[in-house]
């Protein structure tokens, strides 16, 4: 296995550990989620195919993981019940899953027996990783620390994980999506609701949780300072037809198909 | 749009002794302001009767230097001649990016800059045409974003973030930053009203790509 631990990092993670007030947060609110997911997660760990985001678009339409999966060493921040990672190590990738909520990679560790899938998985906020410098070949976050650990703390992280030449993926809520998504549990119309300038922490009044979403210019810049090229947005549409996704407050089709509901970022290390 | 200062916002950085073009060039403001500053202009225009105001505009700053009758999607010039590439409000906003970005690319010598402000995706999105002003609502799909035809007959070009990075990297340039501009309170503009800047001061009407030659 490549992906080294760095010296003396702790498996068992946060203990001890004093985390920001939002990473605290996010690992209650995680915690009282957890249950929901680990019901979903056999479903997500044995699809054959990987598709992105709540419409389910394909990997293999998309193509924004690299060709070749055989061998990569990759860290996925913020894995949850780690079916990224699975899909990865089914390819032959040797991924690491990070996640700083211990319910959550209970299940991610359940579903490794379940699946005979084995890879290392750390309990750690993606803000502050236990992993060695230059390690890794590729860093995915898919709605996990992307949009739960604050980007100023987690992508000079994922920078710093990444060999040079290595890419960071990630997959977020599109940003008009962010600006007109409503305070309650129903569906956003056209109407812009906050302002970008200013876009970084959000809560929301439905739960404790923080997130953070950036605007376009400040992703870029950050990526930049952080020794990142740019290399793609691929700004998600939803497919003509299909099930609905199982998020109320999520934009539904008919928005979806004509304003990004998603994006997803991908950059390269220098 | 709000006369931001290029001291301030450091976009093309020293032009002293470089090639620098300026696509759609207008009466030729930049183009003189950065010959002053002793960079080696060449000035493009597609309006004959704009690149004889700038003609005029040059005698009186005492200045000259080439102006160049042509749109910006085909450019009379040969590769690798410039150091930077630019448009203000110029021909990025009324030449196709798929056609004029390419060309840019060409003309730049590896390492050389492309900057250009223009308008934004969320300009186009919000702007109502029935009612003739910007509202606080997505007007029309993002998806798609590429043409407007204006209501006087004119046509402009807007794409989205992801269309405008990829032309960038196809064209052999990397994505080195997006400005997007916030006009300070109380900034008065001549080409905006008070209840245009407002809105601007929420979401972003005007913004600058940088990109560079690989």
């Amino acid at each position: 296995m490549g992906a080294p631990l760095a010296d003396g990092a702790d498996l068992a993670g946060a203990e001890g550990v004093t985390l920001p007030e939002h990473v605290r947060r996010n690992r209650a609110e995680w915690t009282r989620w957890a249950p929901e997911y680990a019901e979903w997660a056999p479903r997500a760990w044995g699809r054959e195919d990987f598709t992105w985001g709540v419409w389910g678009v394909p990997e293999r339409e998309l193509r924004v993981f690299p060709e070749l999966l055989e061998g990569l060493d990759v860290a996925e921040l913020g894995c949850g019940t780690a079916y990224v990672s699975a899909w990865l190590a089914r390819h032959g990738a040797h991924p690491v899953g990070v996640d700083v909520t211990p319910a959550q990679l209970d299940t991610a560790r359940a579903m490794q027996e379940r699946f005979g899938l084995e890879f290392p998985l750390v309990e750690a906020s993606a803000e502050s990783v236990p992993l060695s410098d230059a390690s890794f070949d590729l860093v995915v976050s898919e709605y996990g620390a992307s949009i739960w650990a604050d980007p100023y703390r987690w992508v000079p992280e994922a920078a710093r994980l990444l060999r040079p030449g290595g890419l960071l993926v990630f997959l977020v809520n599109g940003t008009l999506a962010v600006l007109c998504l409503r305070d309650e549990e129903v569906p956003p119309g056209p109407e812009l609701r906050r302002p970008y300038f200013g876009m970084h922490r959000f809560e929301w009044p439905e739960d404790d949780s923080v997130e953070f979403h950036l605007g376009y210019g400040d992703w870029i810049r950050l990526l930049g300072e952080c020794g990142c090229e740019v290399l793609d947005l691929v700004e998600l549409q939803a497919p003509e037809e299909g099930e609905p996704h199982a998020y109320p407050a999520l934009p539904e089709r008919w928005w979806a198909r004509r304003w990004p509901s998603e994006e997803i970022w991908k950059a390269r290390k220098l | 749009m709000w006369q931001l200062p290029e001291d301030e916002l450091q976009i093309l950085g020293d032009v002293a002794g470089k090639d620098v073009l300026e696509l759609g060039c207008g009466a030729a403001q930049w183009s003189i302001l950065l010959a002053g500053r002793g960079a080696r202009v060449v000035a493009l225009d597609n309006s004959a009767r704009q690149l004889e105001h700038a003609r005029a505009a040059m005698a009186v700053a005492g200045l000259d230097f080439p102006l160049v009758h042509s749109g910006a999607e085909s450019v009379p010039l040969p590769d690798g001649s410039f150091d930077i590439v630019f448009a203000d409000h110029g021909a990025n906003r009324f030449a196709d990016p798929y056609l004029w970005v390419p060309e840019a690319a060409r003309l730049l010598r590896p390492g050389g800059l492309l900057a250009f402000s223009g308008s934004t995706p969320f300009e186009e999105l919000c702007w109502s045409s029935e009612d003739d002003r910007m509202t606080t609502s997505l007007q029309r799909d993002y998806f798609g974003l590429h043409r407007l035809e204006q209501p006087d007959g004119y046509v402009q070009f807007e794409l989205p973030y992801g269309e405008w990075i990829r032309l960038f990297r196809r064209s052999g340039l990397a994505v080195e930053g997006l400005r997007e501009i916030q006009p300070p309170v109380g900034a008065v503009s001549t080409y905006r009203t008070e209840e245009e800047t407002a809105w601007a001061r929420r979401w972003p009407m005007e913004q600058i790509w940088r990109a560079r030659k690989a």
